[in-house]
């Protein structure tokens, strides 16, 4: 009886063990799969303030090694990217990502583009708010602008040119508002022109 | 009573007189007792007194310094035939020859008693110049910056290098252990391979500098094709915001050309500061430039070719800001539409970096309300900016291998030598933060080996120590130098340091910072160090030292043929300008700025083009030997754009000085008229006939005038315009004290009344209160014009014998005619410089006769040079 008892315990230890062994090595199996294998993913990218941006984040893209730029979706301001995660930010936590890939954009771009997870707030909460401005149409003097406005508490979005005369952003309204935006535009310096 | 008073007086002067002159040597008695008794003391006697000379007060003891110069003067004025003076019966020629003779043997004697067994040049450091200059060729490092750490020298007889003025202090010797030190860093290698060579193209828009700004703001323009850069529109209503973002969006990184309207001032300095030297070397620069004219936003043909200058800038502080002191390298042709390459080789300094500016242009105003789209003008065009360097064509450098030789260079292994100390190594690095180029990683402390200290210290100093003391060194000596060698050997210094700690002593010792000469005849060693410091201000070349080491420099022909190598050497330059900076003064040239109301058209690119016109005209009439009327007139001139415009002569263009024949009624020609030396004798707003009179008597015609009586203030100047300083001195001339001196010392002044404080021809003063509108004539449309027309020149006047000038040219002529005192004036100023002694009054036969063996054979200022350098008085110490 008490042998019949033991090899019951030892058997059942047995196939517990067996069971147990392929376990890790089915998890590690698993992950090893999902950080070589390219993966496709959404960000907001900031600098992307007018349309001719675009051509200047596919050059940015071109000096990225290993991330090939899908997509661009000019009015939402957002990539797709799609990159092996273990090749391109080796050894990152799921949270570093975003901010390894945002200094290697901005290195890539002269820090006249990031990148920074997707917007959560839902766009019918936001306020779009446009200033009417003038100034030169050089590219380095709208990004300017539009750095004055985007980098405001409370601005989720915004696009900037002088050859069309408007700064536009998308708001919180509870966070910002358009006079806040106006102050900081002639605090940069440009001309905001006064609205009826 | 009072006849017979008066009588008795004159009779107790003639006994005294008769007294005095009875002690001079018998030879000399006669005449000079009949000559003062017949016409001098009527005047000079102890009543009458006139000038304040009483004859009968003179002392005959020669010995006294005072009574030497007071009998000098009388043998002076008696020889000139300025006494008696001319309203006064006139002595014959042979009286006034004799009586100048027997003055002047009595004189000659004198002083030949008081030298009697004394050197005529005085124990004499090397000045700073001289200090720099033979540091850089004893190491080849020929850039080296050392003069500016040394304290300033004194001046005697007109030059730094007069013994007179060349005293040593304690802060000199400090000075001097800092600069050996410093020229030792810079000379020993301290890695096995040369630094790599750096090539770095920089556009004058680089960040960090000034002009990325004042694009944004609109005194320039970014240009691609000649045409705005469509990337960067010019600065119009709006101007470019957030500097920061433009750098980082690259707007000034895309290769476009650089277009300013604008040129350096006290708060804008354009440097290509993206390249800051860390290695000091040979570096190659290549530049791209041309001129366009902006109108609102179009690039059209510019008015003509404009001028861009480069300079050496060596930042101080922390590099930041502007205002860092520099060097001009050279102005550059920008020509109209026409992008012209200027390519050239430099040495540059650890915190060296290039500056530039558009030199031709004035200070325009761009900031309307449109700015650079409201702007029409003239403007300059940077391309690109190339450097490449340090550029090595052997290693370990020509400096290392003049101490070191062929010695090698070893990794140093403290655990191979543990008591030996490593020698110190400071690593190389970018010292600002502007500065885009970095130094290379340094691995190890390298350094020289030896595998026979002792013996390789000897076989090295038995080289270099001769070079540096510019003679022979005895053996003795050397061993001395190998002792403190070896002290420091067994001190546990490793060879290099040893060895550098030796060289040091020996770069501080008085046989390397003194001109170690013999009293008497030079040797041939004295004789190729004073030739070589004459022309190179440094020691003599491994030719020169060939020569006096086979004692061959005494003999004529050779060193005529030296004298005309070194002369024609890029050295000689050096001579150019140290020379003319002291006799003319050139060094003074920016003592005191224009007044810019007065002036507005001055800038720094006139006063340059002045010195170096003053530069080139001396060299061209030592290069063509022309003679000694050319010093004061000439029917050429040395100019380029900027002094042709100045002085009124069509068809010259481009910043290059060149040769220019002068229109027949020019009134420019000779030293007198050039701007630089007109510029040197007037203040900042005002000429003066006193002061350029004195210089022109001084320097010029070698008579200086009279220091200025003590209790007489100086004439302050009317810029208001009522009264000129001819008027003003009218005064002044007619005072009985006064109007002796100023007979002599005013004619040459009046006749450059023609030209004003910057050198322009005039025939009305410059006025900031009374007067009439005054017409821009070649002034720049560019410069505002606030100064009047005030009252006439007047440039006539008479020379001191009485014959009368109608303005400069006639004055010119006179003076030109006078070649025998011209040529005896610049044989003194040659034989001052180059023997490092004032001349006396014994040494004027051998002047006389300096300038007549000259005068036979054309008396060509080349020639005249060449008999001075084969004269006694060179040749003697």
């Amino acid at each position: 009886m008490m042998l019949r008892t033991k090899a019951l315990v030892f058997m059942i230890l047995y196939v517990m063990i067996l069971s147990l062994i392929p376990l890790p090595f089915a998890v590690a199996q698993e992950k090893k799969g999902a950080k070589d294998e390219p993966v496709r993913e959404k960000h907001q990218v900031t600098g992307l303030f007018m349309a001719e941006r675009e051509a200047d984040l596919k050059e940015t893209f071109e000096k990225i090694p290993q991330v090939t730029l899908v997509a661009i979706d000019f009015e939402s301001a957002e990539i797709t990217v799609e990159y092996v995660a273990a090749q391109v930010f080796p050894g990152a936590k799921p949270n570093q990502v975003i901010e390894r890939f945002d200094n290697m954009v901005r290195t890539a771009s002269n820090s006249t583009f990031g990148i920074k997870p997707l917007r959560t707030i839902p766009a019918e909460k936001l306020t779009r708010i446009e200033v009417p401005v003038e100034g030169l149409d050089c590219k380095a003097c709208t990004l300017a602008a539009y750095e004055a406005v985007y980098k405001l508490d409370g601005v989720e979005q915004a696009f900037a040119s002088f050859r069309d005369g408007k700064v536009v952003a998308l708001i919180q309204p509870e966070k910002t508002d358009r006079a806040k935006l106006e102050d900081a535009l002639k605090k940069k310096g440009v001309h905001v022109v006064k609205t009826p | 009573m009072n006849a017979i008073v008066k009588s008795a007086r004159a009779m107790l002067c003639l006994m005294i007189l008769y007294v005095m002159i009875l002690s001079f040597p018998a030879s000399c008695r006669a005449q000079p007792k009949d000559f003062f008794e017949q016409h001098c003391i009527a005047c000079h006697s102890a009543e009458v007194k006139k000038g304040g000379l009483d004859l009968s007060a003179l002392k005959a003891d020669l010995g006294n310094a005072d009574n030497f110069a007071r009998w000098l003067k009388i043998h002076d004025r008696i020889e000139s035939g300025e006494m008696p003076p001319k309203d006064r019966k006139r002595p014959k020629a042979d009286e006034i020859a004799a009586a100048a003779k027997a003055i002047g043997g009595m004189l000659g004697k004198a002083e030949q008693a008081k030298l009697a067994g004394e050197v005529r040049t005085g124990v004499r450091r090397l000045t700073r110049v001289e200090y720099e200059n033979t540091v850089r060729d004893l190491l080849n490092l020929p850039g080296i910056p050392l003069q500016g750490e040394l304290p300033a020298d004194g001046s005697a007889h007109g030059f730094d290098n007069n013994s007179d003025a060349l005293d040593i202090s304690h802060v000199n010797l400090a000075k001097y252990i800092e600069a050996a030190d410093r020229a030792l860093d810079m000379a020993i290698c301290t890695q096995p391979k040369p630094p790599s060579v750096v090539t770095q193209r920089i556009s004058l828009a680089n960040s960090a500098g000034f002009v990325a700004h004042v694009l944004m703001h609109g005194d320039g323009v970014l240009l691609k094709n000649k045409k705005p850069d469509p990337d960067f529109p010019p600065a119009a209503k709006h101007h470019h915001i957030d500097q920061g973002a433009h750098e980082r969006m690259g707007s000034f990184r895309n290769g476009a050309s650089v277009g300013l309207f604008r040129t350096e001032d006290e708060s804008f300095h354009p440097y290509f500061i993206e390249f800051v030297t860390i290695y000091p070397g040979q570096y190659r620069i290549k530049t791209s430039f041309w001129a366009f004219q902006w109108n609102k936003g179009k690039v059209l043909p510019a008015r003509g070719t404009e001028a861009a200058r480069l300079s050496i800038v060596t930042l101080t502080g922390d590099g930041r800001g502007g205002g860092h002191p520099s060097t001009v390298l050279s102005y550059y042709d920008a020509p109209s539409m026409l992008e012209t390459v200027h390519e050239f080789r430099t040495w540059l300094n650890p915190r060296e970096i290039i500056g530039f500016n558009a030199a031709s242009l004035a200070h325009a105003h761009t900031r309307g309300k449109d700015n650079a789209m409201g702007f029409e003008g003239p403007a300059i065009a940077c391309d690109y900016f190339d450097v490449e360097g340090p550029i090595h064509d052997v290693w370990p450098p020509r400096s290392h291998q003049a101490l070191f030789g062929d010695l090698p260079l070893v990794e140093f292994d403290p655990e191979a030598s543990p008591k030996v100390k490593a020698p110190k190594r400071k690593p190389a690095r970018q010292e600002m933060g502007a500065g885009r180029n970095r130094p290379d990683p340094e691995k190890g402390i390298w350094s020289v080996k030896s595998d026979d200290p002792l013996q390789d210290a000897d076989r090295l100093l038995a080289k270099f120590l001769p070079r540096a003391f510019r003679r022979p060194v005895d053996a003795e000596t050397r061993k001395v130098y190998v002792g403190k060698f070896e002290e420091r050997l067994k001190a546990g210094d490793c060879f290099e340091t040893a060895m550098r700690w030796t060289y040091r002593a020996a770069l501080c010792s008085p046989d390397f910072l003194y001109h170690i000469e013999p009293a008497g005849k030079l040797d041939d060693h004295g004789l190729a160090s004073r030739l070589s410091y004459f022309f190179w201000r440094s020691m003599p070349d491994e030719q020169l030292a060939k020569l006096a080491d086979d004692g061959k420099l005494h003999d004529k022909e050779t060193l005529r043929k030296e004298t005309d190598r070194l002369l024609a050497h890029e050295k000689s330059k050096r001579f150019v300008e140290d020379f003319l900076g002291q006799w003319l003064k050139l060094r003074s040239i920016g003592a005191n700025d224009p007044d810019r109301k007065l002036y507005p058209e001055f800038n720094q690119y006139l006063q340059d083009s002045t010195v170096a016109e003053t530069r080139a005209y001396f060299r061209e009439l030592l290069d063509q030997n022309l003679g000694a009327g050319y010093l004061v007139k000439s029917d050429f001139a040395m100019i380029n754009e900027k002094l042709a415009v100045h002085y009124g002569i069509p068809g010259v263009s481009g910043t290059q000085i060149r040769k220019v024949k002068l229109p027949a009624d020019s009134p420019r020609g000779g030293f007198l008229t050039q701007a630089s030396i007109l510029r040197i004798t007037a203040n900042g707003t005002t000429t003066s006939p006193v002061t350029r009179g004195a210089f022109v008597m001084e320097r010029i015609l070698g008579l200086p005038p009279e220091p200025p009586p003590s209790n007489v203030p100086a004439i302050e100047p009317d810029v208001r315009g009522a009264k000129t300083i001819r008027e003003q001195l009218d005064k002044h001339r007619n005072d009985q004290a006064c109007a002796a001196c100023h007979a002599k010392i005013d004619p040459p002044g009046f006749a450059l009344e023609s030209f004003d404080v910057i050198g322009g021809f005039r025939e009305r003063y410059r006025s900031i209160g009374a007067g009439d509108p005054a017409p821009r004539g070649s002034i720049d449309p560019f410069i505002g014009i606030s100064f009047k027309l005030g009252p006439k020149v007047d440039a006539t006047g008479n020379l001191p014998d009485g014959r009368p000038f109608s303005g400069v040219g006639e004055f010119q002529k006179l003076i030109a005619d006078d070649r025998g005192l011209l040529l005896k004036n610049l044989a003194r100023q040659f034989a001052t410089y180059g023997a490092g002694r004032g001349m006396t009054f014994s040494d004027r036969e051998e002047i006389t006769a300096i300038v007549d063996r000259a005068q036979k054979t054309g008396g060509g200022i080349r020639t005249l040079m060449h008999e001075v350098i084969q004269s006694r008085l060179f040749a003697t110490r």
